[in-house]
């Protein structure tokens, strides 16, 4: 993020300065069950329609329900790694499970269960709510019950730019005037399209590249999810690559500030969305991926990211329902689903 | 009464007098209290919504008096509380008294203001904005009238003023209430110290200070401990010792230049440290220094002295010699 001071210290001899005075018992705190069980109707809204994505035995992440016969969207970039890939809806584990396409954008992916009869969210009809408005969202979960915790929409909706600005995914080295790939960053676009060490970039959209600077010229108002042609020189034979885009920032060592450091975990993709709604719910970046819901247990959007511990973002619903329907679509022709992205990459480290 | 708030204290006035006209001649500071804050937790639909609906009109009014404080080190918040722009902040974020700061405002819009007194130990400071304005402000909350449980609201620029974002606005109640210190799950990160918590009327009820690793460790500095101290904050005192601000130390500033005097009055600089406060300021070799605030430099010992008497952070004015023109340049003393 681009906190560039905290002036918040997080010195805990201070914090305990209190010491003995007035206190509110846990239970009655913003996230205690006190507190969350008025929230039951929205609750039990998660329950049904949003589900748990569990590897092995472990839940990682949540799904948002969008067909009863067992469409889910949830987190693309927290499911690629999953070797023992399984859905939890309600109270039914479910073991098939396929992804049927991803959208690197926006970081979601489509996935597929056998089940018949699930309960599909309902959409809001906006996601232009005013800012103090209560949502809820997925809180920790049991293996058979959901939990609910509710905040308030907390920011304007806007873009989250690329962290770094967008990038191809590559490491590069001069050579005279040549620019050769020495290494190319996993999960990044170049991957995905096939460039190696070795290549040598030659062009990027209509820009001959012979140093760093023209890429940077090419890159600089470009967004992270759109795509560009890369002409490569691979041994003596020339080939084009499209290349999607994504945050520098993400895709290479991502340098800790202090309010990543106060923050706990956050997403590791958490920039380099064209739209989201802010809130102060997920208190760890696990929760991310379940829909975001008004008092009315409608869907007003989808948990993406926890991107600090005050600062939370979800796709917005308009957003939400053209991607469900774009990879539906995709899913529907046939669409090889996109394979770096989604195949299990061997035992997590 | 304040600007900012009149619409809210009003609508609720309006709704008390007809629904609990008893309450206002028997409790002080309780005439537009949330009936929700008297809950040990909210109950049904209805008790949320009332939450909402105080936290959505009063929204607006407090964030336009809310802003980002800028500083060279970086940027934390504060927000305005007269119509002539007197800011109340953290002192880990003016650090200093009598400093030049600037101000954004939740449009973007900057001004210049210039740090007032701060309390040490408690966390506690004022600064004015010197671009003469009306200002948009908030009310205070006078009589200590929050309780154990009541709902508050934060805002502040986390990680830094964002125009696309704006302020930001997080909801949570006070979990611990002490002396000089006020604790609420309203979550707090980087960039929020010195931002407002307010009450679900809007009222001014702490000063974001510091948070714990945990979620709900976030503290606020109450409005006591600036009431107890307004006029030494007004007056631009350094109150107390530590922890949040540093107290200047007589001899600590540092120019970063080496002269010789000229026969004729003035010292001529012979060198200029690299990324000195002098270099920055754009001091240069040759320069004839011929006076430091106002009193003319006739010896390198009399200019010592002056700035023995100074410390790191002060500012200072140079009046000089170049090519036969005379420039007048200001610039901060750094840290030795």
């Amino acid at each position: 993020m681009r906190a560039n001071r905290i002036f918040l210290v997080a010195a805990s001899s201070l914090v305990g300065s209190l010491g003995a005075q007035q206190s509110l018992e846990s239970d009655y705190r913003t996230t205690g069950s006190a507190v969350t069980s008025v929230f039951e109707a929205q609750r039990a809204v998660l329950q049904t329609s949003s589900a748990v994505i569990l590897d092995g035995r472990k839940e990682m992440i949540y799904g948002v329900v969008i067909s009863a016969d067992g469409h889910i969207l949830t987190k693309a970039s927290e499911v690629a790694d999953l070797n023992k890939l399984s859905v939890t809806v309600d109270r039914t584990n479910y073991k098939n499970v396929k992804i049927l396409a991803t959208d690197p954008q926006w970081d979601v992916a489509l996935l597929k269960i056998d089940a018949v009869g699930l309960v599909p969210v309902v959409y809001a009809p906006t996601s232009e709510v005013a800012q103090g408005t209560w949502a809820v969202g997925n809180g920790a979960t049991s293996r058979t019950k959901r939990r609910a915790l509710a905040g308030i929409v907390s920011a304007k909706i806007r873009e989250i730019p690329a962290a770094g600005g967008a990038a191809l995914g590559v490491v590069l080295n001069v050579k005279g005037k040549e620019l050769g790939i020495d290494e190319v960053a996993d999960g990044s676009g170049a991957q995905e399209a096939g460039l190696e060490k070795g290549d040598v970039i030659l062009m990027i959209e209509d820009t001959k590249i012979s140093k760093i600077e023209d890429i940077a010229g090419v890159m600089k108002d470009r967004k992270a999810g759109s795509k560009v042609k890369v002409v490569c020189r691979r041994g003596k034979r020339e080939f084009t690559a499209e290349v999607r885009l994504s945050a520098k920032g993400e895709m290479f060592t991502d340098t800790m500030n202090r309010n990543d450091m106060m923050s706990g975990d956050f997403s590791k993709r958490r920039s380099g969305f064209p739209r989201v709604m802010q809130h102060d719910i997920l208190g760890s970046s696990r929760v991310t991926g379940g829909p975001l819901l008004d008092l009315e247990g409608r869907c007003l959007g989808m948990n993406i990211a926890r991107a600090n511990r005050a600062e939370s973002f979800a796709i917005p619903v308009e957003d939400l329902k053209a991607l469900a329907e774009r990879l539906m679509n995709q899913a529907a022709a046939g669409e090889k689903p996109d394979d770096a992205a989604v195949t299990p990459r061997g035992e997590p480290q | 009464m304040c600007l900012a708030c009149r619409f809210v204290h009003e609508m609720r006035r309006r709704l008390l007098t007809c629904l609990l006209p008893a309450l206002i001649s028997c409790a002080f500071a309780a005439d537009d209290r949330p009936y929700v804050n008297d809950k040990k937790a909210p109950e049904d639909r209805k008790d949320i919504e009332a939450i909402q609906s105080a936290l959505v009109a009063a929204l607006p009014q407090v964030r336009a008096a809310t802003v980002c404080i800028e500083l060279k080190e970086g940027s934390g918040s504060g927000v305005i509380v007269s119509a002539d722009g007197l800011v109340l902040t953290a002192a880990h974020v003016s650090s200093g008294v009598n400093k030049k700061v600037t101000v954004i405002m939740e449009d973007g819009t900057r001004h210049q203001a210039r740090t007032l007194g701060l309390v040490a130990d408690t966390d506690a400071a004022m600064l004015r904005i010197t671009d003469k304005g009306d200002y948009p402000f908030v009310e205070i909350d006078r009589g200590n009238s929050a309780r154990l449980g009541d709902w508050v609201f934060s805002l502040g620029h986390s990680g830094g003023f964002d125009k696309h974002r704006g302020s930001v606005v997080r909801l949570g109640r006070l979990v611990r209430i002490a002396n000089t210190t006020l604790q609420s799950d309203s979550i707090l990160i980087g960039g929020d110290s010195g931002g407002p918590l307010f009450d679900l009327t809007g009222k001014l009820v702490g000063i974001h200070s510091r948070v714990g690793r945990q979620l709900q460790v976030n503290m606020h500095v109450p409005m006591s401990v600036f009431l107890d101290n307004w006029d030494r904050l007004r007056a631009g005192e350094f109150i107390g010792d530590g922890p949040f601000a540093k107290k200047p130390v007589k001899g600590s500033g540092f120019l970063g230049l080496a002269t010789d005097a000229r026969k004729e009055g003035g010292l001529r600089v012979t060198k200029v440290g690299n990324k000195s406060p002098a270099q920055e300021a754009g001091v240069k070799e040759g320069d004839v220094l011929l006076t430091l605030n106002g009193a003319p430099l006739a010896t390198r010992a009399q200019m010592q002295d002056l700035l023995q008497e100074m410390s790191a952070g002060d500012e200072i004015r140079l009046e000089l010699e170049r090519k036969g023109k005379r420039e007048t340049l200001t610039l901060e003393l750094g840290a030795r």
